[in-house]
């Protein structure tokens, strides 16, 4: 395959998706033949573009939280002072992954009110996983040799954290990232169980109206929105690898 | 002036470096050599303490080396271990400015030292300043190790087979540059190998480790002719001790006067050298030049053989 295929997929894909959302109306004839002839074929019920938007910030909140709290406690337990607190934090964090976010709607909504908060919480709680098992991963596979030259060159531990350990782990810490953002993204919809505003929404419409044009539509711009987001952190993290000659 | 007084480290009860007490002249290359395990790196890492010892006391120019915070300690000396353990996120020269950055250097006196030593270690400025590690061949790998560990001007280098990684080409053309290098600046250097070679040709001062204990200490000529234990015998090689006599000196301390054909050798060349060139070319005499060409005089087959028997 030649080298420019994929990016120019990539752009295609870019296109379309943005195409779509800012004149949905384009693509109607496309969508018409999944529904009966009276029935919209388009999202009526608000602008997807909004949608979108709402549903990418409820994501970039939810993935900041998790990234400064999963990636402050990696670094906390890896530290001499923090090291006993390394299984209980492992288990913390494994049982916010395994408890399934639908259960953790439930459980918020009486806490928080229906709306983006509960949908925050969940979000936040299964994200934080595959960023705190990496950070782990990549502040714990230092290579030898250089951890240390790094002492011996005289820095501080604090030195050593953000001037050495820090960046050589970036690639692996961008790797846990990516795979909490993409859940995260697919996760989301389900907010809209409890009134978050979504892109689940027109899922859910779609399931209630029986309408599989709206099915499509929303879970499609969820699956772009996650493949280009994926594609653009995995060559950001490329890129860092190759400049730390992993 | 190192002074490493009644050193112990002990892990879990078990001695590892054993009440070691040794003096290291200024201006010297001391090499410790032993065994695998016999606690070559964990006294060398006391000094400047990536490990702090369990009893005694070791003294840099009569200061103690914990009168200041061990990581000021270890910006003042410089350390090149094996496997260099270059910051792979880091430019050649970003590298070698390692510490001068962490000593707060202004920017124009970091930028000439890393121009100087580059230059230095024969690494053209322009081609490699802007290169990272992986980008480097082992051997240039190496030399960058070992002028990042030079470039705050430390009094002390401490090396850790520093070579052990290079083939023996490579090896034989650092350990030349870091004996001229350390004419140069003027360092101490404390040098770990499990390469006796190398200990011999790099020396003046061979320390001599088994099971965490000093054996030996002492030039390399009283090594040879006055070994102290039967581990010393061992590990210099009783057949080799005639060879290790002839490789300490140079040719030019062997010159007698006269005239012999031949190509000249270098007054800076091994006797061992010399008498390996003799043996091979079937010739009893060779001429000895110095380094700007004048001659010398000669070396001898015979004048070799008198300097490689045991002394009397
Ligand atoms: N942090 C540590 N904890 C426990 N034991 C240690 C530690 N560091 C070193 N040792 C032990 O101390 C002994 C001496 O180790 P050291 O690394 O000083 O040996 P060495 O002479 O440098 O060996 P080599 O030639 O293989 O590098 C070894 O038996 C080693 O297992
Ligand atoms: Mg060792």
């Amino acid at each position: 395959m030649r080298a420019w295929l994929p990016s120019l997929l990539r752009a295609a894909l870019l296109a379309f998706l943005l195409a779509f959302l800012v004149s949905p109306g384009w693509f109607e004839p496309l969508l018409k033949p999944l529904v009966q002839d009276n029935a919209p074929a388009i999202y009526n019920q608000g602008s997807l573009l909004t949608l979108t938007l709402l549903h990418l910030r409820t994501v970039a909140i939810a993935t900041i939280a998790a990234i400064v709290i999963a990636v402050t406690l990696a670094i906390l337990v890896t530290r001499p002072f923090g090291a006993e607190f390394l299984p209980l934090s492992r288990s913390l964090v494994n049982v916010g992954q395994t408890f399934p976010p639908v259960a953790v709607l439930a459980l918020a909504v009486p806490a928080l009110g229906f709306g983006e908060k509960p949908t925050l919480v969940a979000l936040f709680l299964y994200g934080l996983l595959p960023i705190f098992e990496n950070t782990l991963t990549g502040l714990t596979t230092l290579p030898p040799s250089v951890m240390e030259a790094a002492r011996g060159a005289g820095m501080t531990d604090r030195q050593r954290l953000f001037k050495v350990e820090v960046p050589l782990a970036m690639p692996v810490i961008l790797a846990g990232i990516r795979l909490s953002v993409v859940i995260s993204l697919a996760t989301a919809t389900i907010g809209s169980t409890v009134a978050a505003k979504t892109l689940g929404e027109v899922i859910i419409a779609g399931l209630q109206s029986n309408n599989i044009a709206f099915v499509l539509q929303g879970g499609l711009i969820v699956g772009a929105l996650a493949v280009l987001i994926y594609d653009g952190l995995s060559a950001i993290e490329a890129a860092m690898a190759r400049r730390a000659g992993l | 002036m190192i002074e490493i007084d009644g050193i112990t480290k002990r892990y879990d009860g078990t001695a590892v470096v054993d009440n070691v007490t040794m003096t290291i002249a200024p201006r010297t290359v001391t090499v410790i050599v032993g065994t695998s395990g016999s606690g070559k790196t964990t006294l060398l890492r006391m000094i400047n303490r990536l490990v702090e010892p369990s009893a005694g006391a070791i003294r840099l120019d009569g200061d103690d080396n914990r009168s200041m915070p061990g990581y000021e300690l270890r910006r003042r000396i410089g350390y090149a271990i094996q496997g260099h353990g270059l910051f792979p996120h880091r430019t050649v020269a970003q590298n070698i400015a390692t510490v001068p950055v962490l000593l707060g250097w202004d920017k124009a006196r970091i930028d000439a030292k890393v121009a100087e030593l580059l230059a230095l270690f024969q690494l053209d400025p322009a081609i490699f300043a802007a290169r990272f590690p992986h980008e480097l061949s082992g051997g240039q790998q190496q030399r960058v190790g070992v002028a990042r560990a030079l470039a705050a001007e430390p009094k002390v280098l401490l090396m850790d087979e520093p070579f052990g990684a290079l083939d023996p080409i490579i090896r034989a053309k650092a350990q030349a540059d870091l004996l001229d290098i350390q004419k140069l600046l003027k360092t101490t250097i404390v040098l770990v190998t499990h390469d006796m070679d190398e200990a011999f040709h790099l020396a003046d001062k061979i320390a001599v480790m088994d099971k965490g204990e000093l054996v030996q200490y002492g030039t390399p000529a009283e090594l040879v002719t006055n070994p102290a234990t039967e581990f010393v015998q061992t590990l210099i090689g009783a057949s080799e001790r005639p060879f290790r006599l002839l490789s300490i000196e140079t040719a030019g301390q062997a010159v007698e006067p006269g005239t012999a054909d031949g190509q000249p050798v270098d007054a800076a060349t091994s006797q061992r050298d010399v008498l390996s060139e003799l043996l091979w070319t079937g010739r009893d005499a060779l001429p000895v030049a110095a380094a700007d060409g004048t001659l010398l005089g000669k070396v001898t087959l015979e004048g070799l053989a008198r300097r490689a028997a045991r002394p009397q």
